[in-house]
């Protein structure tokens, strides 16, 4: 039997520290005592993206540890001859999708986990948090198997629900801590209104949770981007593999091209970047505000 | 507040209609059939078949090219290609096995062969060799190795080519510090401690520490100790103390000869270093050549095979050959034995190694005149066919050979550069694996 959970009171809210006192601690600081230890991490931080741009970017054979004179003929083999520009399309639509896909799901999953009560609640918490220990190399004959069966085997959309289904857990775990810090009674003033209960989430709900569906929609695409197993396992054609994939195919067992290699990298972070420099903002409040007050 | 709730309703539905039809217009694939329980069947010997290409992207052009002649030559079938990156090769290999989708031919090395041959994936080569004109076309040494890797009752692999240890050494550096080409093991050492100067991050060797360091250990240790077999009667020979010993000397150079860091040195790493720093040499195989010419360019470096004992005794650990297996899964063997025979012709299979820059399994293509011009291939092809040159047979048939010359053994052999482990207490742990392993393998057969 499912039941609704009672509204609960309106969360106590603190008063914010005077900014006036924060200012003035920020200022007893010394300023070296922040910017050095920092300098050093960013330094730890871009080395390695140095030496990939330095890689990308200089001709093959020189040894400058600067990158110049610049060629992008390590580019250029990649896209063309190595057809990164078809992995970069493949990557772009497993991505997307999975992120809506993802997105969607947890959103009714996560609703339902933090609005209604029903028998076995505890024990769906825990599995969906112990599926989160399972490796999904474990998992590889039986999805295979499966999309064998719904003839899914060199299609994307093996990929993108395998890896749908992979993000779902954390996701569906993470929405219902957002939901759950909507206070219950707004939505009970929409039904006032007039409003049924999607209609109320689309209208009052939903627009609060932006920052946790922008945590968990880029966490999805990320993932889904990153992710080498099931696009190798679950795609044969060439045309409709995945950057991952194309990145491994630039080692071979006893040759690896290093300049082909680095810009293949670039061209795999740069999407993965810009994401992240948009979205940064809200991708911390989303996971702070999911974290602390689930 | 009704238009509100239609509203409502509509996204609903445009939601659950988005979802379906991004499945359904993805879901165009096809059922992976054929896993190692599909006996399979002859077929007409036309249509398609699909190759799996164990070693994809670097040899992408040149398998691309070999199946364009073979439809030329074959206008009734077609080839879909499929590059596999070569480290997930033996997973994608295990997951068709268990779950389906197996290719009708593909590249399978020695390295994996008995694994992939105990499934009882593969069709059994002999009978249809016997009658192949490629017959007496292929280096029987290489066959050998096929067969023996296969477990020695059938053979299960037709080689296309044989890489070979090679020691690349820096010509500019060894010239200006007046030392001849380490062509022994006494030059060789002679050389690495005097290209050494740590202080000017100049360094006489890189030594393979991590990912795949025990082949060039083992290669290292019997090509000074002069042992040439691997088993003496059920119990290998890898721990005999003239082993220990010369494998003693070997991990010694590390941090006095070469960088620190090769602890974790996969191949990557070591040819990477060794192409852009002032390091005298390096112990790796044919495969690189590529990449030192590009980045070194053809004045500055040789390939030779690695160093004999003073008195020219040259004994080498087999080295992993490359080679194309016929599925028994595959619905039409006719065809995907057809295109066996087409890759390892003359013409072809010299094409396949001269990109590959390794040593072709086709005598013939062993002639041709490209090899002659390559000197490193060239070298190696002499070594590994000389006369006086003694092979030590590595048991590549041993189902579990993969995991105690890697996952198990890797490690230890850190251990043994970073000084926690001995030689001998690396070598005795590494030859009771290896006893046992034999063992089980010999109930089984």
């Amino acid at each position: 039997m499912i039941t609704e959970i009672a509204p609960t009171a309106e969360p106590v809210v603190t008063r914010p520290a005077r900014p006036g006192k924060r200012r003035r601690a920020w200022d007893e600081v010394p300023r070296w005592q922040i910017y050095l230890p920092l300098g050093i991490y960013l330094l730890f931080t871009l080395v390695p993206f140095y030496w990939i741009l330095l890689f990308a970017v200089r001709p093959a054979g020189s040894t400058s540890l600067l990158p110049w004179p610049a060629t992008s003929e390590h580019f250029q083999k990649v896209w063309t001859e190595r057809s990164f520009g078809t992995y970069f399309t493949n990557s772009v639509y497993v991505g997307v999708a999975t992120l809506v896909l993802t997105t969607v799901v947890a959103l009714a999953g996560g609703y339902a986990l933090a609005r209604f009560d029903f028998r076995l609640k505890r024990g769906f918490m825990l599995a969906l948090l112990c599926s989160q220990f399972v490796p999904g190399a474990l998992l590889l004959v039986p999805l295979f198997q499966i999309f064998a069966n719904l003839r899914m085997i060199n299609s994307l959309g093996s990929v993108v629900v395998a890896e749908t289904v992979f993000q779902l857990p954390l996701s569906m775990i993470l929405i219902s801590g957002f939901i759950r810090n909507v206070p219950y009674s707004l939505e009970e003033a929409a039904w006032v209104d007039g409003c049924n209960r999607l209609t109320a989430f689309r209208i009052v709900v939903l627009p609060m949770l932006r920052p946790g569906l922008v945590a968990v929609g880029s966490f999805a695409f990320v993932h889904a981007w990153n992710h080498f197993l099931f696009a190798l396992m679950f795609l044969s054609d060439q045309s409709k593999q995945t950057i991952p994939v194309g990145l491994n195919t630039l080692m071979s067992s006893d040759s690896v091209d290093l300049g082909a290699l680095a810009a293949g990298g670039i061209i795999a972070a740069v999407p993965v970047v810009i994401v992240f420099a948009f979205i940064q903002k809200w991708l911390i409040t989303g996971f702070s505000a999911g974290a602390v007050k689930g | 507040m009704k238009s509100s709730i239609r509203r409502s309703r509509r996204a609903a539905v445009a939601v659950a209609l988005g979802s379906v039809l991004a499945l359904t217009a993805t879901a165009c694939g096809d059922d992976g059939s054929g896993s190692a329980g599909d006996k399979g069947n002859e077929g007409s010997g036309k249509g398609t078949i699909t190759f799996w290409d164990n070693n994809g992207g670097v040899r992408t052009d040149v398998w691309k090219q070999i199946i364009a002649d073979f439809e030329k030559q074959n206008p009734g079938i077609k080839v879909e290609y499929v590059g596999i990156p070569a480290a997930s090769a033996q997973s994608k290999y295990d997951t068709a096995i268990q779950g389906g989708g197996l290719p009708d031919v593909g590249g399978v090395g020695t390295a994996m062969l008995a694994e992939v041959a105990v499934q009882g994936a593969l069709e059994p080569l002999d009978s249809r060799l016997a009658k192949s004109s490629l017959k007496s076309k292929l280096n029987q040494k290489l066959l050998d190795n096929s067969r023996a890797a296969g477990g020695g009752d059938q053979l299960y692999q037709i080689p296309t080519s044989s890489n070979n240890g090679v020691l690349w050494y820096r010509t500019d550096l060894f010239e200006k510090a007046g030392l001849d080409a380490p062509t022994t093991w006494t030059k060789f050492y002679q050389a690495a401690d005097k290209l050494t100067d740590k202080g000017k991050n100049e360094f006489g060797f890189t030594i393979r520490g991590g990912e795949g360091s025990i082949a060039p250990a083992l290669d290292a240790a019997y090509s000074q100790s002069g042992i040439t077999s691997f088993w003496n009667g059920d119990k290998t020979t890898v721990n005999d103390p003239k082993n220990v010993a010369a494998l003693e000397k070997y991990v010694a150079l590390y941090k006095k000869d070469t960088p620190s860091a090769d602890v974790n040195n996969d191949f990557t790493k070591m040819v990477a270093q060794w192409d852009s720093g002032t390091i005298g040499m390096l112990s790796h195989n044919l495969g690189s050549y590529q990449d030192h010419l590009k980045a070194l360019g053809a004045d500055r470096f040789r390939g030779l095979p690695n160093p004999t004992q003073d008195d020219g005794t040259r004994v080498q650990i087999s080295n992993p050959v490359d080679g194309l297996s016929v599925f028994k899964s595959s619905k039409n063997k006719a065809a995907a034995w057809k295109f066996v025979e087409f890759a390892l012709s003359h013409e072809e299979n010299s094409k396949f190694n001269e990109s590959a820059g390794q040593i072709p399994a086709n005598t013939e293509a062993a002639s041709d005149a490209w090899v002659q011009r390559a000197e490193p291939t060239k070298l190696a092809a002499e070594a590994l066919n000389g006369a006086g040159t003694k092979i030590v047979q590595l048991p590549y048939y041993l189902p579990d050979w993969n995991t105690i010359s890697k996952a198990d053994n890797e490690p230890n052999f850190q251990k043994v550069l970073l000084g926690k482990m001995t030689a001998k207490e690396f070598l005795d742990t590494l030859a009771d694996q290896l006893d046992k392993a034999q063992a089980d393998w010999k109930k089984n057969h």
